[in-house]
């Protein structure tokens, strides 16, 4: 009885890599020419074409770091009223900006950060500088852009943009802001 | 005098009343402290026992320190130094305590210094009689290195405190966020601002810290890679356990009696809503369920209530709720900013913030009788109460000076100190 069961185990185990072995052989070789095609056309096609600006859009964004990047500030901030957390209209165009860029660029991932300025209590703005975060994620949202691209954080009132203790320091500081984390 | 129930108005009646000579010496007193008067406490400069220049000097910082101590305590009072010339100089092996009584002291500190058996060291021994019964008390011995003669004198000054019924107040610690390296970190000062030194070395912020009932551990937020995580920092063994990573937590909360820790996180759906956690950080269960703000969670001393922040109902407000979350009652009313609540170690007195026309100011809510009174006055900000563990005094922030520096304050809005004056210094937090 064992023999018989090692026996057809064995005949099952051979069989199995035989198909597995066809079926390999039949459908390697397609592929090796697709391969080596596509490469030798971007090749042939790119170096005549452009010669000095060498680079696409798409490959100088691919070499520049996360800092490079940020440093350029691709998406612009939008600000919000003195205790409020609901996008205010002027923001809805740089939102819509934002939102274009985002589009156009489908890899990249970024962080909303919510901040708030010195006229609110420590616990409280950093709840607030949270909603302001999730207030343009949502709008973000509703443009189209994915929720798994995007993360939020509050920095309450510990990061002003302007120290000043001014109606002009206070509406830079009620903002929201964007980091690229990937791309 | 047993009519004493603390309610602000009456005790601004007796301030006023007391500069009248009116009363006596020790009715004066008895409106400093809450129902019971401060105790009178001879402390005649410490006996010598050999001339050595360094048990000299020691023995005068001690005294120094413990005379502070008691000063500040509110539960004693030190005798004027100039009533000492009203009695011959102390022998401590016959003591004459009919002396002490005749110039009003109810407790007698007897401290002597000598020079300890290590290179250095001093031996102060203190012993404490209760005057009018003649009686020893209790007695210390402290083997002393030089570096630790504050130390020293807060525990003696604390055994004092534990004689009466209360908690170690001079030996406990405050731990802040101040920018003085550079970014915010956390950092650790005596309850007199001495000794400040740096908790945690990160490049990203550190924030919000509290301690923990056992003085042994402190839960804070850490800044990173836009993640605000909220950590356990083991202070004996140096080790760092995570609560909550996902969203923006902040404002932990143990309660007093070891059990639990309250935090904010925005968790889910990007509000701040109140979770609790087992005080090891887990098992983390939401307490609030609301889409507006609820944040600052401050638990009850029985440890079966919590005060919280919520803009519930349109301005930021303060409630309590049972600590399964239940029950919830509005507890602030006049005016629409309130934040912070901090509940007295004592019970039924909240420390808040109040915005009033922009400016911050600390105000206290007596819960049993829903009196408030106004603790700060000062065009500024003054914000994140906390409370000793006596329940007698308050740290907080505030810009009054320009910067954000660390002040404290008793109860009743005296004896206003500065305690931090490098860099930027805020969200202090008692050990209780």
């Amino acid at each position: 009885m064992k023999k018989l069961i090692v026996l057809s185990l064995v005949l099952l185990v051979t069989f199995v890599f035989f198909t597995g072995c066809r079926k390999k052989v039949e459908e390697v070789p397609p592929p090796p020419p697709q391969v080596k095609e596509q490469p030798k056309v971007e090749k042939v096609e790119t170096p005549p074409q452009v010669k000095e600006p060498e680079l696409t859009e798409e490959e100088i964004f691919e070499r520049k770091t996360l800092e490079e990047l940020n440093a350029e500030q691709p998406l612009q901030m939008v600000h919000f009223d003195f205790d409020k957390y609901d996008i205010r209209e002027d923001a809805k165009p740089v939102l819509a900006a934002n939102a274009a860029w985002l589009k156009k660029w489908t890899s990249v991932k970024i962080l909303i950060e919510g901040h708030c300025d010195e006229r609110g209590t420590e616990e409280y703005n950093l709840a607030l500088g949270e909603k302001r975060a999730k207030a343009v994620f949502d709008y973000l949202v509703s443009l189209g852009i994915s929720s798994d691209r995007m993360r939020i954080i509050s920095y309450g009132k510990s990061q002003p943009l302007d120290p000043g203790h001014n109606e002009e320091a206070w509406a830079k500081n009620r903002r929201a802001q964007f980091t690229v984390i990937a791309k | 005098m047993k009519i004493i129930k603390f309610s602000p108005l009456f005790l601004l009646f007796i301030f006023c009343v007391s500069l009248i000579p009116l009363f006596t010496q020790q009715e004066v007193v008895l409106s400093i402290r809450e129902g019971m008067p401060a105790i009178p406490v001879a402390c005649p400069s410490f006996h010598q026992e050999d001339n050595h220049p360094l048990v000299k000097e020691a023995a005068q910082t001690l005294r120094d320190i413990l005379l502070a101590d008691l000063r500040y305590s509110r539960v004693f009072i030190p005798l004027p130094e100039s009533y000492y010339q009203y009695v011959p100089p102390l022998n401590p092996q016959n003591i004459q305590f009919k002396n002490w009584e005749s110039i009003q002291a109810k407790l007698l500190f007897v401290g002597s210094v000598s020079q300890g058996e290590k290179e250095n060291s001093v031996v102060l021994e203190g012993k404490i009689y209760d005057v009018k019964s003649q009686r020893f008390i209790l007695g210390r011995k402290y083997n002393i290195d030089p570096s630790l003669l504050r130390l020293a004198a807060h525990k003696m000054a604390d055994e004092l405190m534990k004689l009466y019924g209360e908690p170690p107040l001079f030996t406990s610690k405050i731990v802040f966020v101040s920018n003085r390296d550079g970014n915010d970190e956390i950092y650790l000062m005596d309850y007199d601002g001495q000794n400040q030194v740096r908790l945690t070395y990160n490049r990203v912020r550190d924030y919000m810290p509290a301690w923990a009932p056992d003085r042994k551990k402190i839960a804070y937020t850490s800044f990173k890679e836009g993640q605000a995580i909220l950590y356990i920092l083991d202070l004996e063994q140096g080790k760092l356990t995570t609560v909550q990573n996902e969203g923006t937590n902040f404002a932990p909360a143990f309660s007093p009696d070891g059990k639990k820790l309250a935090f904010c996180s925005t968790l889910e759906e990007g509000n701040s809503e109140i979770y609790v956690a087992q005080s090891n950080g887990t098992k983390i269960r939401r307490l609030t369920f609301n889409k507006a703000i609820d944040t600052a969670p401050t638990w009850s001393p029985t440890s079966r209530e919590i005060a919280f922040t919520s803009d519930r109902s349109g301005t930021p407000q303060i409630y309590i709720m049972d600590a399964e979350g239940t029950n919830i009652r509005h507890v602030s009313f006049g005016g629409n900013y309130h934040d912070a609540p901090a509940w007295a170690p004592t019970g039924e007195r909240l420390a808040y913030v109040s915005r009033v026309n922009l400016i911050f100011d600390l105000y206290i809510l007596n819960l049993r009788t829903n009196q408030i009174i106004k603790l700060t006055e000062s065009n500024a900000r003054n914000e994140s109460p906390a409370w000793s563990p006596d329940g007698r005094h308050l740290v907080f922030s505030s810009n009054r000076k320009g910067t954000i520096q660390i002040f404290s304050i008793d109860y009743d809005g005296t004896n206003l100190r500065q305690l931090t004056f490098q860099g930027e210094n805020k969200l202090p937090d008692w050990s209780k």
